[in-house]
């Protein structure tokens, strides 16, 4: 059977030069970073390569890398760990209804000790407003987590605005930061920590081609972080651990292959992405597109289907070998219709029958034809059996 | 759990879908908490139902149980159908898990109510 992946936003299939770069570290480099012999020495080496590559990729310094286990780790040593560190002044948080369920976690937990939290409406297009960052903001405000890009519709936040507005207030005399979820727009979009003015930056190695297992905090330099995993002098202090060494010299490696092929591949996804969406409107009806079409990254469509209910487009597909995705990967299977699609003021049957196709740069034209040849069936024979799709003739 | 290889058969190919133009009983129910929702109609002669025929709305145990529903049910008498239970429609999908056990409760139900509710015994 044909098999076509369009869940990138997923997870992408590690690059066949992202996994050579790891092998040396799996056999012959396959010291433990820490300890001083060469064999350390050589795995040090390695891990502090993958540091220098990943820091430009954001444009970070080195040493504000923090390297963690994934994204999920890297927000929620963010969150957490400014919180803890701050808490003495403040505790208040703010952050957008659309967030990462490990966000929504990390925050969640802090709401259950007695935090406050302001939740930022993302309005109709999924764009949240830094106007409204501001008029949320409270004296005991400590921390503003907003993601760059969203996981299940692909809108970019305005990252650069709200960080101007957390310098002004900053300059202002407020003690307050920021942090942004970048695991979405890493390889894809520009990230510069500097113009952005964040303080802190969560990213993840296996969306943009390598390994799951290595994520990365940035912490700007002077920024208190309460580490949430002691025991150990790794990541200076921040998080204990031996790390994963392969994983981080692969994630260094995809990194550098990210930043000096970002264009090319945006490219390539967005043209594959456009042409899949002007296809599927003609020859799908009673669709809706969510999100911003503009405001969002080049890679990413989300479509609801009316009357039919997501998870069961999902598995119609996947018996002809396309993988796709219902809303956010990690809340697939749960009964509740994406919180992020009803974020956008959709009613439920929208939210439920909303489908995430992601594109990837080995993805091809080809591809994109054989998905277009099953997506009307699979929607059309979930709509046959739909009572949303007919009225009531009897009873 | 995995959906089994039945499961996904009903769910590709789903049996007696549709519409009774002339049946003797229908019912439409929802499932209140996640939105699920199961339309069935029943041709039944000399209390034995000859067809059945069903729509569903939701997750893919769902649209299979109301499959499968359908399909047990053809040839049955009004007794027998009444002695279906959730879990003879769970094994006759492959199992379900804990989570989508509500598929199983709302095909009961909803053929519950289309007999007692709806079917009014011609003869």
């Amino acid at each position: 059977m044909r098999k076509v992946y369009l869940d990138n936003s997923a997870t992408t299939p590690a690059d066949p030069r992202v996994v050579d770069s790891m092998m040396p570290f799996l056999k012959e480099k396959f010291g433990n970073a820490s300890s001083v012999h060469l064999f350390g020495q050589e795995a040090r080496a390695g891990v502090d390569r993958a540091r220098r590559q990943v820091a430009a990729l954001i444009g970070a310094r080195a040493n504000e890398i923090i390297f963690t286990s994934g994204g999920t780790e890297a927000n929620s040593l963010a969150i957490r760990g400014v919180c803890m560190a701050a808490e003495s002044r403040g505790r208040h948080i703010i952050t957008s209804a659309i967030e990462h369920p490990s966000v929504r976690g990390a925050i969640e937990s802090l709401e259950k000790t007695g935090w406050e939290v302001t939740r930022l409406p993302a309005y109709q297009n999924g764009v949240v407003r830094a106007e409204d960052v501001r008029a949320a903001l409270r004296s005991e405000t400590v921390l503003i987590s907003v993601m760059m890009a969203n996981n299940e519709i692909g809108t970019i936040q305005p990252i650069a605005e709200i960080g101007r507005l957390v310098r002004e207030e900053r300059e202002r005399g407020r003690r307050l930061w920021f942090h942004t979820d970048a695991v979405q727009a890493a390889g894809r979009l520009p990230i510069d920590v500097e113009s952005l003015r964040c303080d802190l930056l969560s990213l993840s190695a296996h969306k943009f081609y390598a390994p799951k297992g290595a994520g990365a905090l940035y912490l700007r330099r002077g920024t208190r972080l309460a580490p949430q995993q002691v025991g150990g002098h790794q990541e200076r202090e921040r998080r204990a651990g031996t790390e994963s060494v392969p994983n981080i010299v692969a994630f260094g490696a995809a990194a550098e292959l990210a930043r000096t092929e970002m264009d090319e591949r945006n490219q390539h996804t967005q043209c594959l992405r456009d042409r899949f969406e002007d296809k599927v409107t003609a020859l799908v009806d009673d669709i809706v597109f969510n999100g911003d079409r503009e405001r969002r990254l080049p890679h990413l469509s989300n479509i609801s289907f009316r009357f039919i209910e997501g998870e069961g487009l999902l598995i119609h597909l996947d018996l002809q070998g396309v993988a796709v995705s219902t809303g956010s990967a990690c809340s697939s299977g749960t009964l509740e219709p994406s919180p992020v699609i009803r974020a956008l003021g959709r009613d439920e049957e929208l939210a439920r029958g909303a489908i995430r196709f992601s594109f990837g740069k080995d993805n091809t034209n080809e591809e994109i034809d054989y998905v277009l040849e099953v997506l009307p069936r699979a929607v059309e024979s979930l709509r046959k059996i739909s009572p949303l799709a007919q009225p009531i003739a009897v009873g | 759990m995995p959906y089994s290889d039945r499961f996904k058969d009903h769910l590709a190919h789903p049996r007696n879908a549709g519409e009774l133009a002339d049946a003797d009983a229908v019912a439409e129910e929802t499932n209140p908490v996640c939105g699920d929702r199961l339309r069935l109609s029943l041709q039944v002669r000399n209390g034995r139902i000859e067809a059945a025929r069903f729509l569903a709305y939701g997750c893919p145990p769902t649209l299979a149980c109301g499959s499968v529903l359908a399909e047990m049910l053809g040839g049955m008498t009004i007794e027998e159908a009444m002695k279906l239970t959730r879990k003879g429609i769970a094994d006759a999908v492959g199992g379900l898990s804990t989570r989508k056990q509500h598929a199983a409760a709302l095909a009961i139900e909803t053929l519950h109510v289309a007999i007692e509710r709806s079917w009014k015994p011609r003869d």
